[in-house]
Formats: C-alpha cells, structure tokens, sequence
C-alpha cells in the first residue's frame, strides 16, 4: 500500500475519532509524523481537519530519525542500573517509515 | 446504458445534507460533501484518541472502564507514584500512591482499587488499597507472597488475581489470590512468564501474551489454569481488557513495538483490521471490555491515551471509479 505523511500534534479526543479510524488507518510516530494511506479522500480531510502539514517520505523519515537519535542519546546516558527491565523495556530503534 | 432510474424508477435525490430520515438502502448524493451516499447499518472496531495523560510513562497500572478509570504508577522517566483519574474525556491527577512502582498489577474500579507488587529499587511485595479518596499503604499479611514486577491482575477490590511476573526470566508461574485482606496462592500458570496481560474476575481469568514474545493463552476457573488456542501475534508488554470470554489484545512488542490488535471470543483470537493509531509496548492493562476500552501511555514513553469501541457506522460513502 502507498502512503502519505503528515505532521501534526495530537491534542488528545477527537484528534482521530472512531469514525476517522473505521476509514483508514492512522499510524503515529516519533515528532508526530502520522502515516495515512495515499489516494483516501477521507484520509486527506482528517489531515485538513488536523491541520497537518503534508511532509515526503524522507522529510518524515528524517524527523523520525531525529527523535529516534535523540531518544537512544537519552538511554544511553543513563545509568546502568536505569537500563534494566523494567525501568526501562529497551533502547530505541531505528524506525523505517513503509 | 443502465441508469439508476432505469432499476429503480426514481431518480437519486440531489441534497445539501445527509437526510435524517432514511430507509436502510436508500442512496442520495451530497452536494455539499460530493458524495453519493448510502444508508446502511454495519459495526466496526476501531480506536480514537483520548485525552492525554497528564504524567508521561509507561507501565501504568489501571482499574475501571473506558469512562471511569484510574490508572496509577508507571515510569517515565523515573517510577511514578502518579495516579489519575480519567472520565472519558479527559486525565485529572488524584492523590499518590505512598510507594511509587512501575509494572505492578493494578485490579478494581475507579473508586475502590488496589495496587500490589512491581518495581521500585527491587520488586516490592506491597499492596495499597484505593477508596475513591486517597492510597492507603496495607501492612502484612496483605503483602505478595512473592516479590515481582511485570505482573498481570484482574478481579476487584475485595476479589482479586494475581499472576505471573518476573524474579527470573523467563519469568514466574506464581498466582495469587486477593480476599480483600490477604493474599493466598493457588493454581499456576501452565507457562512462566512475565510482561503479559490478563483479564476477568478471580474465578473466570484470562491470561495471554508475555516475555519473552510469547502468545500463549490460559484460562483460570478459580483453581486451574488450563492452555487454550495462543494469540495470532507473539508478544509482551500488551495491553487487555474484557473477560475471560470476550477479551481484546492490543500492543506490546514483537522485537519492535506493535499497534495490531486481537479480539478474544471464547474460543480463538481474531486479528482487527486496524490497530492502534500509535504503536506502543509496556501499554496500561485491565480498563473496560472488549468493546469499550482504553489504552494509556506506553514506551517510548507516551501521554497518549486511545479508546477502543465497537461503532454503528450508518451512512456510507459510495465509491466509485
């Protein structure tokens, strides 16, 4: 399947509804990229809706990259101890966008 | 050429809006939306965003439903004694646990719940008991008989289970069982396992998932835990809620975090169509059914919280190319 990007904060309810999701899928990453499939009429009114700001495949990738940098310096520089299950499930991996 | 009119002797009528009142089959065009529109009546599974946590973790530990919960404790990024309550729009902080924890089971309601076991500088045997007001630290013998984090619970405040969780990898057998004052063990788990999930009551449980990226499933009848048919996707850190009949899987990790989400029937778990909007692991357990339920929090650590319902969709967009 083909898909879009966006970014836009999630302000809580009603940023996607029931009614949204029973249409595509919304799929959230780091920076609030949101991935929705290409060519959904329904999909580009939730990005109005959301006041998303349509970005390219690597535009979105690279502010995934970004965070996911930034989430692995942050692990890395705790201590040990804070690096073990539970506290702390696993150090971020990279994420590639479909 | 074949006309609408031709099959069914009128034409579609042309409308502002949607019309209020319609027959099941009926089809009209929106002129405002550009939309030829059927009406029919169907249900679809799906997840919407709910209000943020205020206090970002993971592990939360929950009790309640969809519009009346309490989740309480986590991490993120330090263990939280945060608790909140949620009322189906929005997170208001509450009262503290008195012993901040992560990954600790989490059983009851809104307002009468409790809190046992978890995280915090080594795992902790220690419950506390919620009245709708404040946490209450519970001295011996309300105290786990065995240390452990990455728990799965269910039941109420006066009747609950406990079970699974780690001092080991791959992790524990050990169940549980809360009378209102004490802790007692009974049947265990087939499979050891830690950071699984589990749902229903002390006497009809559901346990399902687990470290390390486990799908087993088992049914606890007050006494037992007997195998039943495993998760179509292996994993740990889910989340659940329902019944020990009618339960719903979601999240959690298979190596890398999951949104997809499986419906529990009884008998076998179904994969829905869509998962969550925002993949997660270490996601909150044990709010609501398998129709109404919640999702809250979650590593990498998350405010985020969605919820789960089975909707009437009644008017279709028809598409055609």
């Amino acid at each position: 399947m083909a898909y879009k990007y966006c970014v836009a904060e999630c302000w809580g309810k009603g940023f996607i509804t029931h009614s949204d999701s029973s249409k595509f899928q919304v799929s959230g990453f780091p920076g609030n990229v949101w991935q929705i499939p290409a060519d959904n009429q329904d999909a580009n009114l939730w990005v109005n809706k959301v006041a998303g700001t349509f970005k390219t495949k690597a535009e979105a990738q690279a502010i995934v990259d970004v965070e996911i940098t930034a989430a692995q310096a942050a692990w890395d520089a705790l201590p040990d101890a804070q690096k073990q299950e539970p506290m702390n499930r696993q150090r971020p991996t990279a994420i590639v966008l479909e | 050429m074949t006309t609408y009119y031709g099959l069914y002797g009128q034409k579609v009528q042309y409308l502002a809006s949607d019309p209020t009142d319609v027959q099941i089959g009926q089809v009209w065009y929106n002129s405002t939306s550009a939309t030829l529109k059927v009406r029919q009546e169907s249900t679809v599974n799906a997840w919407a965003s709910g209000g943020n946590l205020n206090t970002a973790r993971n592990d939360v530990a929950g009790a309640g439903t969809q519009t009346a919960a309490l989740g309480f404790s986590g991490y993120g990024p330090a263990t939280s004694s945060a608790s909140e309550a949620y009322n189906g729009t929005s997170w208001t902080n509450t009262p503290s646990l008195n012993t901040a924890r992560l990954a600790a089971g989490g059983m009851g309601t809104q307002t009468a719940a409790i809190i046992a076991g978890g995280e915090n500088a080594g795992y902790t045997t220690q419950t506390e008991s919620w009245n709708g007001s404040s946490w209450t630290a519970l001295s011996s013998p309300s105290n786990l008989g065995n240390p452990r984090a990455q728990v799965a619970a269910c039941g109420i405040q006066t009747s609950a289970l406990l079970f699974g969780g780690t001092k080991t990898t791959p992790g524990e057998t050990f169940t549980e069982k809360w009378n209102g004052s004490a802790w007692a063990s009974t049947g265990s788990l087939n499979t050891g396992r830690r950071d699984l999930a589990g749902t229903g009551t002390q006497t009809a449980a559901l346990a399902f998932g687990g470290a390390g990226y486990d799908s087993a499933t088992e049914s606890f009848n007050g006494t037992s835990w007997t195998s039943v048919n495993s998760m179509n996707t292996a994993r740990r850190g889910l989340g659940g809620g329902g019944t020990q009949t009618s339960a719903i899987g979601f999240g959690g990790s298979t190596g890398s975090v999951t949104a997809a989400t499986e419906l529990w029937n009884g008998t076998s778990w179904t994969n829905n169509p869509t998962g969550l909007g925002t993949a997660r692991t270490g996601v909150s357990q044990n709010f609501g059914t398998q129709s109404s339920s919640l999702a809250a929090g979650g590593s990498p650590v998350t405010a985020a919280t969605e919820e789960w319902n089975t909707i009437l969709i009644s008017n279709k967009t028809v598409t055609v190319s």
